[in-house]
């Protein structure tokens, strides 16, 4: 989980770091009196997507005239197409030099990782490419959870190398990485990046930005940690944005679920484009089947078939959880077809297709809308499932009248996708005829 | 299943244990097997232990802290710790962690300190601080690591499963016999491995092992440490990676390829998942997201890295079958074998449940205690002996035996103060279940001493005391002098009151009581304890609850049969009759006036097993009289009678043979109370030491499992 920049400020400075004065968070320009500020001041946007300053997310302002034009003005800016909903306003700092510092997880070995350069302020894969020499790392093979005195005092050294106005703040550079790496262990982070650590003209170093990415596997021991910063521990975020209503929705059910569409709540679609909500399995399968989708629509179908989501219904999920994928996709306004496949090696077929029956009897009785439903089941209990099946289609036929479940594994999954794609076709173009 | 797999010794899994523990593959390739520890024993390890074992692994042990002692699955013992374990089970060779993920990394790290060359990490969510704690002390021990988040590892052709991955997955199959050629997959995810098998199945293509790598951010084998390992095992023909966003493991096996070639000498074909995955948003693995702004994690990055180094990368169904199928442009199996065998597979109905109990067996006129004919006990054995091999399975030795009769005299010895409040009543398993229920003594030993024929014997000892206390014998019991008396004395005292040291009397008493020991899971008495263990009430409270069970209609016959038989002699000596005569006369009036002859008949038996070493014994004991004749004629005359057979049970013999020996017709339902208070309690301590607390406890379900048939020495 991503925190804001002013929620990382503020851990950070919990762990004896230096930050601007923090004046305010706002979501409008109502919400402060201008004039009484010590100008300047910076305007932030706070997202959690990368790429802000670039789009015109961080400002400075001189004056308050300047300040409530800047607020309005970013309040009205998307950043990647996500909104921004609030600024952060903190005190301006004058800067000397701009240095970089990280501590995060290496991709390849896992293993926690400093990294620092005097040249901050930049991408710093930009300078790992151009400018390795500029750049000092060092990889904690031990996982301690304290950063060694010397390692610290070896990073100090190297900066000050590079930079000499560097040697007056020797201590205060070595507590800023000590106390950066004593964060992440403690806050158990994936990720602590300061870029910029600003050396400022009265010798001072402030943590200008930060980034800090937290290890959701650890949320649970970091209750305090997110309660103090206002963070409620059983909520969840993306690394670039909030959940959406759906997301939300299904992580409070307790499954994994993401939105492919961009502003799913009030989906506009296209007339010729075929919608395909998806109940795939587990979170491979989850991964692995929208590509399917979108595969087999590039060369059967010309490209006009859109996925909607990813969901890992995995496991052996309760009669109430599997209606409730179901219905999910059904009250979504994308959803034209559902695509669904029950692979039972050790959970059972059967609880599987009752779930879905529930929900499609369900829905059918309140009214609701009903979307067709393509797929296959096999595996464990399918004679149960299949007997189930076959009776609820005599004794309720209306509800489950488009709901087509191949049972067995002669035919491969990528084939029944590409089945209920071309049924999908069918139906809207049948509903089409008979709109007119 | 096939019964003839592929040899354990031989094939890929014993492979990779060679790799890094030459010495432990020694031992194996000597023992041909290859032994198996389940780490964590919550409702997921446990239902997977018995799944793994049905599929064909050796699951040797379980570690689960607090649970040391126990039994699951009837065959696997538990320990408290992964250290004991080893210690009794040095060939060891994978353990599977089913931990949650707050207690995962102490249990992993502990399992990986014990040397085990191959650990798979099942538990999910684990937190990536502890994951690298994990990490460190595998890279030092040289372990193997799967996971954390791995479905586990498969091996079709030598049927061996670590983990949750199903039965789907088809061996090589030539000639009838299975093979160990294939393709090897390695999976980040567990998911696509149902998808990725259907397609391999459909053009003929065999898996020869399966490993699930782990879905999480941070695992400890990836990509690049094991894919050169399993091209070097000569009956991999090909490898799968079923690779997907997030991370770089794909990225690095792709350099290594680059920079090393001779490391892989087998081609490699790469599934990617991830094609149209949003950015920053984790997609179900804790390491499936593609990291915004990184060079790498995405599924094009990986494509192009594994494209460079000469890997096929696929991400359709259809793509992935065809390029295999001409990269191996062979079958290895016939594909509708493969077909028939999942539809049989799938349409199977699911299997009853039972539950399997070790202590005793019962089979119409067979009666086998740990796999002992119990009239052989009978015979041979005493009653702390079979107290002792109820309860542990096997025979004690001699110094074993003599503890437990130390602990029984002692326990008699010791004071029981506060039954006089109790009042009296002709009911000896009322009166013996109420004592149990307030001995203060009994409930601080029980406790206080963990070891269970301790327990036993002490709770035996008590009984004597009660017993003693309801037949008025306190006294006598009390004053004697105990250093040459047996405990089998004391028992003829405090039942009968009279000395009898060391006599035949003695032995016959003792007997008696043996033969009542335990009749398995179906009289009502052991279902009782068995209702009260299960919600896991106090031992004394539990066994109370059982001897409460004992009434006329069950195992109180005794006294009946035993005054019914006297009565038959009695009117033989008056009429001067002969014994058949007056026994048929006795039980035509008997029946004439509606009652029912009591000690006949029994729900399982027609030929009670017990009876003829009772009988036998009670002969050579000079206490073979009258009544015993009438007993062992009483269902012919019945027939006489009634013209139906009903053969005599245990409680008539024992009724007729307390009768011979002059002592209290009461005391009849009193020795079979006494002999089953041993069985009891090993149906209390098995079924709190191998059944999760409150289960549904279908009594008809239980299955012995215990020892086959064996001969008491």
């Amino acid at each position: 989980m991503k925190l804001y920049e002013y929620e990382a400020k503020q851990i950070f400075e919990k762990f004896g770091l230096t930050i601007p004065k923090q004046i305010a968070v706002i979501e409008t320009t109502e919400e402060l009196e201008f004039s009484t500020l010590n100008f300047p001041i910076m305007i932030k946007a706070m997202v959690l997507i990368g790429g802000r300053g670039k789009a015109g997310g961080i400002k400075k302002a001189d004056n308050s005239d300047e300040a409530k034009q800047i607020v309005s003005e970013m309040l009205d800016l998307t950043i990647h197409g996500y909104p921004i909903d609030k600024l952060l306003l903190e005190e301006a700092v004058d800067i000397a030099s701009e240095i970089y510092l990280s501590v995060t997880t290496d991709p390849a070995t896992f293993d926690v990782v400093i990294v620092t350069s005097a040249s901050g302020g930049i991408d710093i894969e930009e300078i790992a490419r151009t400018k390795p020499e500029e750049i000092w790392k060092n990889t904690i093979l031990d996982n301690s959870k304290v950063l060694p005195d010397s390692i610290a005092q070896e990073a100090v050294d190297f900066l000050i190398k590079k930079n000499p106005d560097l040697k007056a703040v020797d201590n205060q550079l070595k507590t800023t990485i000590s106390s950066l790496f004593s964060v992440f262990q403690q806050v158990e982070a994936k990720v602590c990046e300061i870029n910029p650590l600003i050396l400022t003209k009265n010798n001072k170093i402030i943590a200008a930005d930060a980034k800090l990415v937290l290890d959701d596997n650890s949320l649970y021991r970091q209750a305090s940690l997110l309660q103090s910063i206002d963070i409620d521990p059983q909520s969840k975020r993306h690394d670039v944005s909030e959940q959406t209503l759906f997301e939300a929705q299904a992580y409070k059910i307790g499954f994994p679920y993401l939105d492919l569409l961009d502003n799913p709540e009030n989906f506009i679609k296209k007339d010729d484009i075929l919608y395909v909500g998806l109940v795939p399995g587990g979170a491979g399968y989850g991964i692995f089947s929208i590509d399917e989708v979108v595969n087999l629509g590039n060369r059967y179908f010309d490209g006009k078939v859109v996925p909607i989501n990813f969901m890992d219904s995995g496991g052996g999920p309760p009669l109430a959880k599997v209606a409730d994928m179901f219905h999910l996709l059904m009250d979504h306004p994308a959803t034209d077809i559902v695509i669904t496949s029950r692979f039972g090696g050790i959970s059972s077929c059967d609880i599987f297709i009752q779930g879905l029956i529930m929900a499609l009897r369900d829905r059918f009785l309140a009214n609701k809308r009903m979307i067709p439903v393509f797929g296959r089941m096999v595996g464990t209990d399918l004679a149960a499932a299949k007997s189930f099946y076959e009776k609820a289609k005599k004794e309720t036929l209306e509800p489950l009248r488009d709901l087509h479940i191949t049972i067995g594994n002669k035919k491969i999954m990528a084939d029944i996708i590409r089945d209920g794609i071309e049924y999908g076709f069918e139906i809207k173009k049948q509903m089409k005829e008979g709109g007119n | 299943m096939s019964i003839d797999k592929f040899k354990a010794n031989q094939g890929l899994l014993y492979y990779l244990i060679k790799q890094v523990r030459p010495e432990l593959a020694e031992s194996i390739s000597e023992s041909k097997n290859i032994e198996t520890m389940i780490v964590g024993l919550g409702r997921q390890g446990t239902r997977h232990a018995q799944l793994m074992m049905e599929y064909g692994t050796d699951v040797t042990c379980g570690v689960a802290p607090g649970k040391g002692g126990r039994i699951v699955h009837e065959t696997i013992p538990v320990y408290n710790s992964a250290k004991e374990a080893i210690t009794e089970h040095p060939n060891i060779a994978i353990a599977s962690i089913w931990r949650h993920y707050s207690t995962a990394k102490d249990a992993t790290i502990e399992v990986i300190r014990t040397g085990i060359p191959i650990v798979v990490l099942i538990s999910e969510f684990i937190p990536l601080k502890d994951v690298r704690d994990i990490l460190v002390e595998a890279r030092k021990y040289k372990t193997i690591l799967f996971g954390g988040n791995t479905p586990g590892i498969i091996f079709p052709p030598e049927g061996i499963k670590v983990g949750m991955l199903p039965d789907i997955f088809q061996a090589e199959q030539k000639e009838g016999k299975i093979g160990p050629k294939g393709v090897t997959i390695l999976s980040r995810s567990g998911a696509i491995l149902y998808h990725l098998s259907d397609a391999l199945a459909s053009a003929g293509i065999a898996q020869n092992g399966v490993l699930g790598v782990g879905g999480d951010g941070a695992i400890g084998s990836r990509f690049v440490d094991l894919v050169s390992l399993v091209m070097n095992y000569e009956n991999t023909d090909l490898v799968v990676i079923a690779g997907e966003i997030g991370g770089m493991q794909e990225e690095l096996l792709a350099q290594d390829m680059l920079s090393q070639p001779e490391k892989y000498p087998k081609p490699l074909v790469a599934l990617i998942s991830g094609a149209n995955a949003p950015e920053g948003k984790t997609m179900g693995h804790a390491g499936a997201v593609v990291a915004p702004g990184q060079s790498y994690g995405t599924y094009s990055s990986k494509k192009e890295a594994l494209e460079k180094a000469g890997v096929v990368v696929v991400n359709h169904q259809r793509d992935l079958i065809e390029t295999v199928k001409s990269k191996l442009n062979r079958t290895y199996f016939e594909i509708e074998d493969y077909y028939k065998k999942m539809s049989e597979k799938w349409n199977a109905k699911p299997p009853e449940k039972t539950w399997g109990t070790l202590i005793t067996n019962v089979m119409p006129n067979n009666i086998i205690i740990r796999g002992y004919h119990l009239q052989e006990i009978i015979a041979k054995k005493g009653l702390l002996e079979t107290l002792y091999l109820l309860l542990q399975g096997e025979f004690a030795d001699t110094e074993e035996i003599i503890e437990l009769e130390k602990i029984a005299k002692n326990a008699i010895r010791e004071e029981f103060s506060n039954y006089d409040g109790v009042p009296k009543s002709p009911d000896v398993s009322k009166m013996l279940g109420t004592f149990l229920q307030i001995d203060k003594r009994l409930s601080n030993y029980v406790s206080s001493v963990p070891d269970e024929p301790k327990v036993v014997a002490y709770t035996l000892g008590r009984m004597v005391k009660y017993l003693a206390i309801i037949q008025d014998n306190l006294e006598a019991i009390t004053s004697v002098k105990d250093t040459d008396v047996s405990f089998a004395d004391l028992i003829y005292l405090g039942l009968v009151g009279e000395t009898q040291q060391g006599t035949l009397k003695v032995r016959l008493l003792e007997a008696m009581i043996t033969a009542c020991v335990d009749h398995g899971i179906t009289p009502p008495s052991a279902q009782a304890t068995l209702v009260l263990s299960s919600t896991r009430a106090p031992y004394e409270i539990a066994l109370s609850a059982g001897i409460q069970a004992i009434t006329d209609v069950h195992g109180g016959a005794g006294q009946k049969a035993a005054e019914f038989f006297l009565s038959v002699v009695n009117k033989s000596k008056e009429k001067n009759i002969p014994l058949e005569e007056s026994t048929f006369e006795m039980m035509n009036s008997a029946i004439k006036a509606g009652k029912r002859i009591e000690g006949l008949g029994h729900r399982i038996h027609t030929k009670d097993p017990r009876k003829d070493v009772l009988w036998q014994l009670a002969e050579e004991a000079g206490y073979a009289k009258d009544c015993v004749k009438v007993s062992k004629m009483v269902s012919d005359v019945l027939f006489r009678v009634r013209g139906m057979n009903l053969p005599i049970n245990v409680d008539g013999v024992i009724g007729a043979i307390t009768a011979d020996m002059d002592i209290d017709p009461k005391l009849a339902k009193a020795i079979f109370v006494f002999g089953r208070t041993v069985g009891l309690a090993a149906h209390y301590y098995e079924e709190i030491n191998t059944q999760p607390q409150m289960r549904r406890l279908a009594f008809d379900k239980a299955i012995y499992k215990g020892h086959s048939i064996r001969n008491v020495e």
